[in-house]
């Protein structure tokens, strides 16, 4: 029979084994586990190392800020803000009553004034992501009206005017500590990294890895700051467009097919995107080749 | 003599091989490989990760079947089965590897 306290020290190396296998069988968990703010940490110490003659404040101009051709010929388009029309047409749309009397302001903090750095934020109540354009369309239906078409027309024009008011304000998202919360901002962290579509690009393939370099006549915006200046008007496009219309372009430039607008993924790939972007001001509504 | 005669019959055999080797699709094979190719892209829709270019030659496909196009319907579903099969492949590799590109 062997000594007590041998067969005690034998429990105990099998019980110290027991713990490395467990560990060894998990060595990612820690990692899993969201950290929003040492993401944050981390995502905008890059773009400080990869740009470090670029303040913050300038990462809102995306690729204006990286090429000074580009920002030259933007500081002369922007003489005659080809955007102008869509905040005069959004400020009258927004002080507009709605058929039962109501107005847009009735919907939002601070009356929809200087309010676009907030957006989106998590519902806890509704378990949800609502970003700007969904709030905007929610305002409509509890009053009574339509709602919008998400990638052009009124909305960008509403969330433009909504933008102006806004601008120079950081960008200022919350996580609430809420498993919900954590889960779609994980949810936007990972499509945001996920190669997609036939040509096999995430969005960090472009907006990180080849951030501030050109893609045929583009200069690639950074990811850091890049919803700051939306909606845009774009040039490629003749008119306004909402996030969602960038990121159903973007989709289908990698032969991906898009997800519908306000698709909860888009909206989880916007919090993320907008929570990275954490400090940067926004300078919207923008424009962009 | 009878080594003339055994070329001709392994020309012979060469001509039916070839033969049936270029014979028209029928209705039954293209149905068949439509069958796959939307089996496929259905497991692409699960993952959310539908290629444009694989729901384009599907859709073409579906076109050549309906006007009994069977060469064409099977040569275009064949393809939209190759593309949607590597949306999935795509898609499940991602499932891990996106971490690999995470800003640390």
């Amino acid at each position: 029979m062997r000594p007590r306290s041998s067969r005690r020290a034998r429990a105990a190396t099998l019980l110290a084994l027991g713990a490395v296998v467990a560990t060894g069988l998990h060595p990612s968990r820690a990692e899993e586990r969201p950290d929003p703010a040492a993401d944050l940490r981390a995502f905008q110490a890059h773009f400080r190392d990869r740009f470090p003659q670029l303040p913050i404040a300038e990462f809102a101009n995306g690729p204006y800020a990286m090429d000074a051709g580009m920002r030259q010929q933007w500081e002369e388009i922007m003489q005659f803000p080809p955007y102008d029309f869509a905040v005069e047409e959004g400020k009258q749309a927004f002080e507009t009553p709605f058929a039962n009397g109501k107005r847009y302001a009735d919907c939002f903090p601070e009356g929809g004034t200087g309010i676009r750095q907030t957006f989106p934020y998590f519902d806890t109540a509704a378990g949800e992501v609502v970003t700007l354009d969904l709030a905007i369309n929610r305002c409509r239906e509890r009053n009574g009206e339509k709602p919008l078409p998400y990638q052009t027309g009124l909305m960008a024009s509403i969330t433009a005017y909504m933008a102006e008011t806004s601008r120079g304000k950081p960008f200022d998202i919350r996580i609430p500590d809420d498993k919900r919360a954590l889960a779609a901002y994980e949810d936007g962290k990972r499509f945001f990294y996920s190669r997609r579509g036939q040509l096999n690009f995430s969005c960090a393939s472009c907006h990180v890895q080849a951030a501030g370099q050109r893609l045929r006549g583009d200069v690639l915006a950074p990811a850091l700051g890049i919803l700051a200046s939306f909606p845009i008007y774009r040039s490629e496009w003749g008119s306004m467009g909402t996030v969602d219309r960038r990121f159903t372009s973007c989709s289908a430039q990698t032969r991906s097919e898009p997800f519908a607008p306000q698709d909860p993924g888009y909206r989880n790939l916007e919090y993320f995107l907008s929570y990275m972007s954490n400090g940067v001001p926004i300078a919207g509504p923008g424009t962009r080749p | 003599m009878r080594r003339t005669w055994r070329r001709c019959a392994l020309a012979c055999a060469g001509m039916l091989l070839l033969a049936a080797g270029a014979r028209a699709a029928t209705e039954a094979e293209a149905g068949a490989a439509l069958r796959a190719a939307e089996q496929q892209q259905a497991e692409a829709a699960r993952l959310r990760n539908r290629w444009i270019p694989a729901e384009a030659a599907l859709k073409a496909a579906r076109e050549a079947l309906r006007t009994r196009d069977y060469d064409r319907a099977t040569e275009l579903a064949g393809r939209a089965e190759a593309l949607a099969r590597r949306s999935v492949e795509q898609a499940r590799e991602q499932e891990t590897a996106w971490r690999d590109a995470v800003i640390r």
